[in-house]
Parts: structure tokens; C-alpha cells; sequence
């Protein structure tokens, strides 16, 4: 009973020798394909280093899962405005993550300035701030500011998107 | 002395209002870009470069330079405040900096990376014009063999800084190679890990990588776990560094110039390493080991140190020779030939005069930055009481900005994303940060070294130690590697005193430090290997122990990034 | 607070944005006619893409074409932007997917069509629109003046002995140039490709080191970079690889010392496949005019560049010609 019970606590730190497992299979089966051209000159070859590696990743996913299984912890990082008493907060990361992922695919056709003010408006709402309006002028702001700036200063032309002409 | 003349009339001419505006300029633009991660000061100059041809020669010069300068100093700020390392050389600076911020030092840990860096790049000057070339004889003497045994010496570092659960060092290590492995071979020109994705194939850039896992990140975890309950303030503290901070920083400043000046003038040196190794070091010799981990001043003045010298180091066989040690370096060469001016060793020759007031601005740039940047440090300070929405969506805003305008393809930005997920995972169980980018700028470069040595000597080993220099550092490695073992023998003639025979070996232990002081539970529970870098033998001693392990860790060398 | 580093950067580089264009970011600022018709109007929206980072060898040169072509009226606000990876050939893809776009041009070299298939790239050089020829600088077989080889004689005599103890070093890894190149003299000199032991090094910067410290058995490059080096006599060339001799390098061709290649390292000018007739006559005027005018002299002179200027089909067939050639070369490395 006791080992299930601790089995099952440890299992999301499981997640993490898998990854290191996956990670390392992928690296030695990518490394599988390689063509060593020059064996006499480069004796060490493309393969060599993928191959330690790989090794090295799987032998740390066993030993990993084994230390987890036996109720070994990895210590979740603390910090001035962390609360760890409470598991992870989905509710702000995704929202977070969402606003990321909307500047990613906005930059290029909607404009830096757009995409910029979405991602940076989306992260304060999701990192709890409610002043909507003032959010959004900052936004702008900064997302306008840093076009010209970046433009005017360094020649780099951040794209313009929709609001190509206007700008 | 002729040396002093000519910088004399150097001086004279740098400092003309019209050329100290020049480097005014430089400066201010230099730490702007330095800032944001992803810009540096190379791609700036490189993209001033058509601007500046309008300019006198020497004006431009004095310009970059202000740059170059510059973005070794803005590189710190961000570090410190925000985590958000503007430059590779910066990466260091974050570990003990933001944590130094985090706890309400912040002004004094930009002070002595302000102070630091001014030290270091003005002793780093003087050590250029006077030494340049016996310096250049000795940086173009090392081959591919030195370089290796130079990175071997380094990965035995990383071994003293895995934290303090050695098996989660490691795979974080293993993590940061495999990172490192993405890319074309270099030698056989094979694609690896890249998925057939021809974006990949230069390989993933460590501070992107930084940025990703250091910002992104911290701001994803701070976002699943924002403490929602009003805080009692952190007082931002005193605004100057106290007599305390400046005892503790001034060895460290030294120190880390003797490491940052040399790594700048090799060509295969970089500026990573060295804030590396004065990390590493200055943790070794701190009369308070304990608060590596919590924000150390020497953990951010030794590095800072460092960095500023390397660039300084970086220019002497770029004046004396023509030889760029990296991408600014480089990038000013091309800006030489725009000029219609021939870089080379006969430069200090043709071009005297522009080339002493170029050093004379180095020095001038230097200190404006010292000037602009020390007063301003309890203001960026105040930065980080901004409401925390504003100043985490400000951190991922820029890391966005900077990785983007790198290449302007959106595609930098998803794997800040993958990246920053990854760091998130990190922090969640407890993966120490810097194995991990150390082993992205360790891992292509050891291979790179070996493999170039191989092929040097024709396959032949023993070309590993051809070289002097070689030779040097691998005695140094071995020296390092048994001293532990030599100090255990050395005790253990002495009369024993109880148990505590067992728990001194470690103790000396140079790599395994932090792991050191909770081996003296050791003898109590069983006769586990004494070597402080075993993998995890305690685990076999069951549930409780291990968190009781994991407890006594807490606070203690788990490298926080 | 944020906004205030910003807003510092912004007024800094209004100052510099004095000698840079005007506050329109965006948007067509020229009012002159469009390219397709009289090809004596000066060109609006070109636009000019450097397949590497700023500061590199087809950077400089963009940026110098697209200089001389504003200063001498022949374009209007040509824009010069980067588009770096994969040694090239993300800006090859980029500009084989904009068929028929008109006003874009890529400039490249000898390096992109070995990085095309080192890169196993799917576009390739010679779908694009061939435009011109601009500049080559032929290569040097340099030693270091400690080296034991006084002659290019000495040096092949050594190397056919025995090829895995003479090293060669290059710039570039392989694919690129300066591989392209001893692999090449290997051939004319009789020695399998597969046995030369060649060290790539990152770009020149990192080889003057390996070169000046006599690391290597020998270097294939540029010798434009090192002139200075050249001079001073740190380095030693001992032959060229062009058809004649170098200007300022005391050194043998290639030819003149019997051995029959002729290797040049070049850049170019490419346009999207697709485009109408009228668009690429009238570039190809307008890259005409940019040579013959006095700023493009001055530019070749004060860069070092040599003038190897050839247009249209000539280019074509010449951009053929070097695909087959490096094509040859690696397949036989097995690295096609």
C-alpha cells in the first residue's frame, strides 16, 4: 500500500524522467542516421557526441525515476512572489501562454504594433491586472514606441502588418 | 615613453566635444541594446555602419566603441533586475544578480557590476596598450589542443555547481548538450537534430535559450503561482554599496579581469567562459558560500568583471593583429575596410592616430558609462516595485521584441515558447539551471576542439597534448581532480578525531562544495561513498530520508536561476 | 520606466535618423513610375535581401550596391534588409516562393549553392532569375612564415605523399568556398577528395590564428581579408587561384605553375523565377548603369572587390556551370 500510495504522489515528477528518456532515445536515434565521411581524419566522427549524449539522458531518466519511485523530490523554485502552498494556477498560465501564442501568430500579418499591444495587454489582464483601458494605452504605447524606435534607431524594420502605409 | 605620448595626443583628440558626444552616444545606444536580449553590440554596429560612413573615421570609431562598451554594461542591468541576460557574457550575472535583486539589493548589485566593469575594463585597456603584442604572440600559439583542455577544465567546473541533487544536474547537464547538439556538424556538414527544418540548422542561440528558460519562464511560474495576498515590501534598500559590499567585491573585480582579459584575446576564448569559471571560483573562495544561491555580491562582481575584461581582451588582437575574436570584433574590422582603411598588423603604424584615440575613447567610454550608469542604479532599481502584471508582462514584451528582431521570423518565438515551457518544467521539479547552459555553450565547442585536434595530428591522440599550453591545463585538471583524494589520505594519517575523519574528505572536495556540508550526516546513517559526486546513493535509504536530504538542500547551492 | 529607455533610444537615434530616411516607416515613398516599361526611370521599392547576418561578405556588398545605385539616382530608397540561416539557403527559399515579384532581389555567392545542397535544400539557384555577376575574388593557397613549404611545388609533393598529414584549412565548412577549393586542387593534382583532411574553421576571423601559428599544413581562402597579414609577411602565398596574377600578392597562378584550375570565389545578383521580361531588362539596366557609373569604381577600389561583371544569360550559364561544378565535388564527398 505504501509504495503505490508513494508511486502515485511521485508520478508527476515521473513526467520529467520521461521527457529525459524521450529526449534521449531521439537524440540516438537521430544520431543513427549519420554518415561518418571522414573516419581517418575525424576519428571522433558526428556520431560520437550524440551517442554520450543520448546515454547520459537515458541513464539519468532511469535513475531519475527510480529516486522519484523511492520518494526522492526535486524542490519547486521559491521566490518573493511565488505561493507554492496552492498547486499550479492554470487559470493565469494559459491565459499568459495564450497571449504569447497570439503574438506569435498575429506578428507577421497583423503588424508588430497590433500583435505587441495584444501580447502585452493579454499578459497584465492574465497576471490579474483589471485596469483595462489605461492596460491598453500602455500597451499601445509601448508596442508603437519600440517600432519607431527600432526603425529609426537601428534600420530594423519591424513589420507593419495591417497597418502597412499607415505608420 | 613613446607608448604614453601617443596616447596622450589619443586623449587630446577623443576628447574633443564633437567626439565626446560621439561616445556619449555610443554609450547610451550601447546600453540600450545591451539591454535587450537577442540585439547585440555587433548586429548594431553592423546596421550603423552605412549611417557612419559620413562620419570622420575616428568619430565612428570612438562610436562603436562607445557601443561595445556599452552593451557589456546594459547586458548586467537586465540581467540583474529582470533576469533577462541581454547578452551571452551576461547569462552569469543573472544567477546571483537577480537573486540579489530579489531580496532588495539590487541597487548594490548593479553598483559593483557598474564599479566592476568599470575597473576591469580601464585595467583591461591599460593591459591593450601596453601589452598587445606579447599578448597577440601568446593568443595566436594556441591551437585546437590548448582550446580542448581549456573546455575540459571547464566542464570539471560544471561538476561544482550541479546543485545540490547531483542526478538532477546531471540530466539538466544532459539536457543543455542535447540542446547544444541541434544544428549542422560542423565538420561533416550533417544535419542533426533538426527535424528537417532548415531554420534549425544553425543550431538554437544560447541567449534565446537563456531568455527563454531565465524570463519566460520565471514569468510562466510566477504566473502559476502569483501570490495574490498583498506582500509586505521589500524595502529596495540603501542606494550605494556599503563597506561590506565594497570589501567583498574588490578581490573579485581583480579576479575576474585575470580570467575575462586573457579568454577575450584567444580566438577561440569568448566571454561566457570566463564569467563561468569567476563564478565558479569566486563560490570556491567566499568566506560566505552559504548565500550563493541567494543573491552573493561576489557572484555578480567577479563575472561582471569578467565580461568587461574579455571585451577589452577582444580588442587587442583585433588593433594589433587584425584578428577578430568575435562578432563586435569582427564587424569593426569590416567597418575599418569601409573606410578604406586596412586592418592588419601594420595598422598601429599607418593609422597611429586614429588607433590611440580610439584606446583613449575606450577609456573616456568607460568611465561615461561608470557616470551614467552608477547614479542611475537605485532608479532601475525602483523598477522592480512596479505592480508585478506590469512588470512581468514587460519582461516577456521585450524577451519577445529582442529574440524577434534578430531574424524577424516568428519562429525565434516559438521556441521561446518551447523553451520557457521547458523552464517552467525546471523550476517546477527542481532542475538546476545552469548545468543546462552551460552544457549549451560547453557542449559544441568541447566537440568542436576535439574533433579539430583530432584532425590536426591526423588522428594521432597524442596531438591532445602537443602544445604547451596543453599540457599546462591538464596538469591543472589532474591537480584538481586528486586533490580531494590526496587532502582524505593526508587526513587519515592524522589521529582520528571521532567521526568526524569521514566528513572531512568531502569538505576539501573542490568540485562537489555545496554537497559537502550535509555529508557530515552521513556517518550516522551507513557507510555511504564518501565522494561527494556519487549519483544518488542515499536514495536506497527509503522515502523519509530522502526528503530529509531534500530539506537540509533547500536553500542551499540549488543553483536558482 | 520601462518606457523611458525607450523613449532614450527613440531621441538618440532621431539625432542619427537626421542622415537616415524620414518618419515614413512604412509605406511606398517613391513617386516616380513603376519598373515595368522604360527601364531609364530609376527603380522604386527595390528591395535588396542578404541571405547572412549583418556585417558579412554579402551584406557589405548589398549595402554598397544599394548605396552607389541611391547616390547615382538609379533607385529610389532601395531597401537592404537580412535574412540569415542555414548558410544561405532560408534566403534562397524565401526568394524562390515570391515568383513574380518584381521589385525583390537576393544578393548571393559562390557559398549558397554549396550550402544548397549541404543544406539539402529544396530550392535551388538555378530557379531563380540570374540578374548578375558583380564581384570575385579568387583564392590563395597560404601557409604561415614558419612553414616548411617554400612553393607551391614543395607543398603538392608533400600533400600527394601523403594527404592525411598535410591539413588544409578553410573558412567555411563543407560546401562552402574555401572547402570548394582544395577539394578542386586535389583533383587537378591528382589526390582523392575523400583522403584530404580538411579543418573548417568559422569564417576568416577564426582562421588567421590557426594559419599565423602554423597549425595547418596549409589554408584555401580569400586572400582580400589577410592582405595586410600578406604584407607584413605572417603569411606567405604561395599561388592564386584566378586567371591572373593578384594585385600586390607576389605569388604564381595556379596555372603558371602547371597546374590547371581556375577557382574563384563570386557574388551575384538574383531575382525571383517568374518575373515578367519587362522586370528583369529593366534590373539588369539598371545593375548596367550602377557598373558603368564612377561611385561603383570608387566602391571596387576602396573595398578591394575585383570587377567581374557579367549579365543575363552569360550569368545564367555561368550560375549553371558553378552549380554542376560543386554539385561534383560533394557528391563524390558523399555530402550531396
Amino acid at each position: 500500500m505504501t509504495s503505490l500510495a508513494s508511486r502515485l504522489k511521485g508520478r508527476s515528477e515521473l513526467g520529467v524522467a520521461a521527457l529525459l528518456g524521450a529526449v534521449g532515445a531521439l537524440v540516438l536515434i537521430d544520431a543513427a542516421r549519420l554518415v561518418v565521411p571522414y573516419s581517418q581524419s575525424d576519428p571522433v566522427g558526428p556520431k560520437t557526441l550524440p551517442i554520450i549524449v543520448g546515454g547520459l539522458l537515458l541513464v539519468c531518466a532511469v535513475l531519475l525515476a527510480v529516486n522519484v519511485l523511492r520518494g526522492g523530490r526535486g524542490e519547486a523554485e521559491a521566490g518573493e512572489d511565488v505561493d507554492l502552498t496552492h498547486p499550479s494556477d492554470w487559470k493565469t498560465v494559459l491565459p499568459l501562454a495564450g497571449a504569447f501564442i497570439a503574438n506569435i501568430l498575429l506578428i507577421d500579418w497583423a503588424g508588430w504594433v497590433i500583435s505587441g499591444t495584444v501580447l502585452f495587454w493579454g499578459s497584465v489582464w492574465a497576471l490579474g491586472s483589471r485596469h483595462y483601458v489605461r492596460d491598453g494605452l500602455i500597451s499601445l504605447a509601448l508596442a508603437l514606441l519600440t517600432f519607431y524606435g527600432f526603425y529609426l534607431g537601428l534600420g530594423i524594420a519591424l513589420p507593419a502588418g495591417l497597418l502597412e502605409g499607415i505608420l | 615613453m613613446d607608448v604614453l605620448s601617443s596616447l596622450m595626443d589619443g586623449f587630446a583628440t577623443a576628447l574633443t566635444p564633437m567626439n565626446l558626444l560621439y561616445a556619449l552616444i555610443g554609450v547610451i545606444l550601447g546600453t540600450a541594446v545591451g539591454v535587450l536580449p537577442g540585439i547585440g553590440p555587433a548586429m548594431t554596429v553592423a546596421l550603423l555602419l552605412p549611417v557612419a560612413t559620413v562620419l570622420e573615421p575616428t568619430s565612428a570609431f570612438i562610436m562603436f566603441a562607445g557601443i561595445y562598451y556599452g552593451g557589456m554594461f546594459g547586458g548586467s542591468t537586465t540581467s540583474i533586475l529582470l533576469n533577462t541576460p541581454g547578452e551571452s557574457s551576461s547569462v552569469i550575472t543573472a544567477i546571483e544578480g537577480n537573486l540579489m535583486a530579489k531580496a532588495g539589493k539590487a541597487a548594490q548589485a548593479l553598483a559593483t557590476a557598474a564599479i566592476g566593469s568599470f575597473v576591469a575594463g580601464a585595467i583591461g585597456t591599460s593591459l591593450l596598450v601596453v601589452f598587445a603584442p606579447i599578448v597577440v604572440q601568446f593568443a595566436v600559439s594556441l591551437g585546437a589542443p590548448s582550446y580542448f583542455a581549456i573546455m575540459v577544465l571547464a566542464l570539471l567546473a560544471v561538476t561544482a555547481v550541479l546543485g545540490s541533487s547531483k542526478l538532477r544536474g546531471f540530466a539538466s547537464l544532459g539536457l543543455g548538450l542535447a540542446i547544444g547538439l541541434v544544428g549542422l556538424d560542423f565538420v561533416s556538414g550533417q544535419a542533426r537534430l533538426t527535424f528537417g527544418l532548415p531554420l534549425l540548422s544553425d543550431g538554437l542561440d544560447v541567449v534565446v535559450i537563456a531568455v527563454a528558460i531565465f524570463a519566460v519562464g520565471e514569468a510562466l511560474w510566477v504566473a502559476a503561482h502569483l501570490r495574490r495576498t498583498p506582500l509586505q515590501i521589500i524595502p529596495v534598500g540603501r542606494p550605494w554599496m556599503g563597506k561590506e559590499d565594497w570589501k567583498r567585491s574588490w578581490k573579485p573585480w581583480l579576479r575576474g579581469t585575470a580570467f575575462g582579459f586573457p579568454f577575450g584575446a584567444l580566438p577561440a576564448g569568448g566571454a561566457e567562459i570566463p564569467t563561468f569559471l569567476s563564478y565558479v571560483t569566486e563560490k570556491r573562495l567566499s568566506k560566505h558560500p552559504e548565500e550563493f544561491g541567494k543573491g552573493a555580491i561576489e557572484g555578480v562582481a567577479g563575472p561582471e568583471a569578467a565580461n568587461n575584461a574579455a571585451a577589452a581582451g577582444t580588442l587587442t588582437p583585433m588593433l594589433a593583429l587584425g584578428l577578430p575574436t568575435n562578432a563586435t570584433a569582427a564587424v569593426m574590422l569590416a567597418a575599418f575596410t569601409q573606410f578604406g582603411i586596412q586592418p592588419g598588423p601594420l595598422l598601429f603604424q599607418n593609422e597611429g592616430p586614429l588607433v590611440w584615440a580610439l584606446i583613449a575613447s575606450l577609456f573616456i567610454g568607460n568611465f561615461l558609462l561608470l557616470l551614467v550608469n552608477l547614479p542611475l542604479a537605485p532608479v532601475w532599481a525602483k523598477l522592480l516595485q512596479l505592480p508585478r502584471p506590469y512588470l512581468y508582462a514587460g519582461i516577456l514584451f521585450f524577451a519577445t521584441l529582442g529574440a524577434y528582431s534578430v531574424n524577424l521570423q516568428a519562429f525565434d518565438l516559438m521556441l521561446l515558447l518551447v523553451l520557457g515551457a521547458l523552464g517552467f518544467m525546471m523550476r517546477r521539479y527542481g532542475l538546476p539551471v545552469l548545468p543546462l547552459i552551460l552544457g549549451v555553450i560547453l557542449g559544441p565547442r568541447l566537440e568542436k576542439q576535439l574533433r579539430q585536434a583530432l584532425q590536426l595530428s591526423a588522428g594521432d591522440v597524442s596531438g591532445l597534448w602537443s602544445e604547451p599550453i596543453a599540457v599546462v591545463v591538464y596538469v591543472i585538471v589532474a591537480l584538481v581532480l586528486l586533490w580531494p583524494l590526496a587532502a582524505r589520505l593526508w587526513r587519515a594519517r592524522r589521529p582520528r578525531t571521532g567521526g568526524l575523519v569521514v566528513a572531512d574528505g568531502p569538505a576539501v572536495d573542490g568540485p562537489a562544495g555545496p554537497a559537502a556540508a550535509p555529508s557530515v550526516e552521513a556517518p550516522a546513517v551507513e557507510g555511504r561513498p564518501v565522494d561527494g559526486s556519487a549519483a544518488e546513493a542515499p536514495a536506497d535509504r527509503g522515502p523519509d530520508a530522502g526528503r530529509h536530504r531534500a530539506d537540509a538542500h533547500a536553500n542551499h547551492g540549488q543553483e536558482k536561476s | 520606466m520601462r518606457g523611458m529607455s525607450a523613449l532614450r533610444v527613440a531621441a538618440v537615434a532621431a539625432g542619427i535618423a537626421l542622415m537616415a530616411s524620414g518618419c515614413g516607416a512604412t509605406g511606398k515613398t517613391a513617386a516616380g513610375p513603376s519598373t515595368s516599361g522604360a527601364s531609364t526611370a530609376p527603380l522604386a521599392g527595390l528591395r535588396i535581401m542578404v541571405p547572412n547576418t549583418p556585417g558579412g561578405g554579402y551584406d557589405t556588398t548589398a549595402r554598397a550596391a544599394a548605396k552607389v545605385l541611391e547616390d547615382e539616382k538609379l533607385a529610389t530608397n532601395p531597401e537592404v534588409f537580412n535574412l540569415a540561416g542555414a548558410g544561405g539557403t532560408v534566403g534562397l527559399a524565401r526568394i524562390v516562393n515570391e515568383k513574380g515579384n518584381g521589385d525583390l532581389a537576393m544578393l548571393m555567392g559562390l557559398g549558397v549553392v554549396g550550402a544548397s545542397y549541404t543544406n539539402k535544400s529544396e530550392s535551388k539557384l538555378t530557379d531563380t532569375t540570374p540578374l548578375a555577376r558583380l564581384i570575385e575574388e579568387p583564392g590563395a593557397i597560404m601557409v604561415s612564415k614558419d612553414s616548411p613549404y617554400k612553393t607551391i611545388d614543395d607543398l603538392v609533393t608533400a600533400w600527394k605523399k601523403d594527404p592525411s598529414k598535410v591539413s588544409v584549412g578553410g573558412g567555411s565548412s563543407a560546401g562552402g568556398p574555401d572547402h570548394l577549393l582544395p577539394m578542386q586542387l586535389a583533383g587537378a593534382v591528382g589526390i582523392d577528395a575523400k583522403k584530404v583532411n580538411f579543418v573548417s574553421y568559422d569564417g576568416g576571423g577564426d582562421l588567421l590564428p590557426a594559419i599565423i601559428g602554423n597549425k595547418l599544413g596549409f589554408a584555401a581562402s580569400g586572400a582580400g581579408e589577410y592582405i595586410q597579414q600578406i604584407k607584413s609577411g605572417d603569411i606567405r602565398v604561395l599561388a592564386t587561384s584566378g586567371e591572373n596574377r593578384l594585385e600586390g600578392v607576389d605569388a604564381p597562378t595556379l596555372k603558371e605553375s602547371k597546374i590547371d584550375l581556375v577557382f574563384s570565389n563570386w557574388r551575384g545578383i538574383v531575382a525571383p523565377p517568374g518575373i515578367s521580361d519587362a522586370d528583369r531588362d529593366a534590373l539588369i539596366a539598371t545593375l548596367e548603369k550602377m557598373h558603368e557609373s564612377a561611385s561603383w569604381k570608387e566602391t571596387l577600389k576602396t573595398r578591394g572587390w575585383t570587377d567581374a561583371f557579367v549579365t543575363g544569360d552569360e550569368f545564367k550559364s555561368f550560375l549553371t556551370d558553378q552549380d554542376k561544378r560543386v554539385a561534383d565535388v560533394l557528391t563524390k564527398l558523399g555530402l550531396a
